[in-house]
């Protein structure tokens, strides 16, 4: 997959740009590490990556098509490859099973094995019938990064998947998101520098209050 | 003597009851409507509304009188002093409440899953089950609020009920007349169920809304 951005500006207000003409193409797949202090704009540009927010200036160019001039079932389609974490877990009411399960759930798969594998992995079996509202910070972010591993999606935008997690599961998030990278597209916003991630990755981008250094 | 206290309780759960069903549905489709309004104007309403929830009930009893004494523009539907009367009012008091607690919920809720559906690249459409998979216990706290402000809503129907003996005496009404009269013990008593409706149906509102109000 390609993923293009041309001459994207970013606004939430109307007034003031918090990204500026940003130029961007990942493809194939491999590791992207966007880093950059707090409030640079990591999180605004992955979301646009992710095709979760509209540029309010440029284009988005997925495979050659422009995505925000396609229609909604189109949209629907070509989103389908493409999955973010949030850098704030979003749960809803229910259990972590649920939770956890939700991607699958809602795009109509029922074979559970690699998320089982996963809950293993990650150590949470135990918490699967836990109330998402009783989790920790670093339980609910283990909940929204194995909900999306399990998807094995083509692309995978992560916005600082390490915070409030344990080193031992750092390092397994650390072997996983490197493979995965052998065979799809991963990219990873953080604001400190994780040396393994820079070891790996195919390119590293510096976003400074709004503008991209490649 | 005064009438039977179970009487009145009875009277004033079920007008309130029913006041509560009319400002839960108007206010539910009010705050949907400003949803899909512009923000500007939306954000404007609910600062009327915000300003409403603290209105005088005796202003708001005072209102409805002037529209349906017999020389008002409704007085033809020959409602003063009945229980209608008191029902419309108790919506009235009830109502801005409702509208401000479904508004800001459905707001963010919206946010939310709308984020977790397109991060999941689910098919946007999945966002309206998700909604209402999530909202009942939010929706059935708002209720027990709008319940509750009816009830203990003195000064609208002491204006457009009158405190009749087997119409329109409610828990409220009663107290301020048995006070009058001197019948402490049993003023008393009708406080006491008062306190119990309303305070205990707010902390069990609050405390089923906690389970979603993040
Ligand atoms: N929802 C929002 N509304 C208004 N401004 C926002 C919003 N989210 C982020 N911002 C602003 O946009 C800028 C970039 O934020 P963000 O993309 O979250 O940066 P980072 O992820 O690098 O910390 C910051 O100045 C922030 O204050
Ligand atoms: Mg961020």
């Amino acid at each position: 997959m390609e993923v293009r951005l041309e001459d994207v500006w970013f606004s939430y207000d109307g007034r003031r740009y918090v990204l500026k003409s940003i130029n961007m193409e990942i493809k194939g797949g491999g590791l992207h590490v966007v880093m950059g202090p707090n409030g640079s704009g990591k999180t605004t540009l992955l979301k646009i990556l992710s095709l979760i927010y509209k540029p309010t200036r440029g284009s988005v160019i997925v495979d050659g098509r422009s995505y925000w001039d396609l229609g909604p079932a189109e949209r629907d389609l070509v989103r389908h490859h493409i999955v973010y974490v949030h850098d704030k877990p979003i749960l809803l009411r229910g259990d972590v099973w649920y939770n956890v399960s939700l991607g699958l759930k809602l795009r109509g798969f029922n074979n559970y094995d690699y998320l089982e594998e996963l809950i293993k992995r990650y150590g949470l079996s135990e918490l699967l019938k836990s109330s998402s509202r009783s989790l920790s910070a670093g339980q609910r972010r283990l909940v929204s990064v194995i909900r999306v591993l399990a998807l094995k999606p083509r692309v995978l935008v992560l916005d600082e998947p390490f915070n409030y997690l344990d080193s031992s599961r750092v390092k397994i998030l650390l072997e996983d998101i490197i493979a995965m990278a052998e065979s799809s597209l991963v990219v990873i916003a953080t604001h400190y520098v994780v040396r393994e991630l820079r070891d790996n990755a195919v390119k590293m981008y510096e976003l400074v209050e709004g503008s991209l250094r490649g | 003597m005064a009438e039977p206290l179970v009487d009145i309780v009875a009277r004033s759960i079920y007008i309130s009851l029913a006041a509560a069903l009319i400002a839960f549905t108007f206010g539910a489709l009010i705050s949907l409507l400003m949803l899909v309004t512009p923000r500007r104007l939306s954000e404007m309403l609910i600062g009327v509304f915000d300003a409403l929830v603290g209105a005088p009930t005796v202003v708001v009893g005072l209102i409805v009188y002037m529209l349906i004494y017999p020389g008002g523009p409704l007085g033809f539907l020959k409602l003063l002093y009945t229980p209608t009367a008191l029902i419309v009012s108790q919506a009235l008091v009830a109502l801005p409440i409702v509208v401000t607690l479904l508004y800001r919920y459905f707001e963010q809720l919206w946010s939310d899953v709308k984020e977790l559906v397109l991060s999941l690249g689910a098919p946007a459409g999945k966002v309206y089950p998700l909604i209402l998979r999530e909202s009942p216990p939010a929706l059935i706290a708002v209720y027990l609020i709008a319940f509750s402000r009816a009830i203990g809503a003195l000064g609208a129907v002491m204006v457009v009920g009158g405190g009749i003996e087997g119409l329109t005496n409610v828990v409220t009404t009663a107290i301020a007349l048995e006070v009058l009269l001197g019948n402490y013990e049993y003023a008393l008593a009708l406080g006491g169920i008062l306190v119990v409706l309303t305070v205990g149906l707010s902390v069990v509102a609050r405390a089923i809304g906690g389970l979603v109000w993040r």
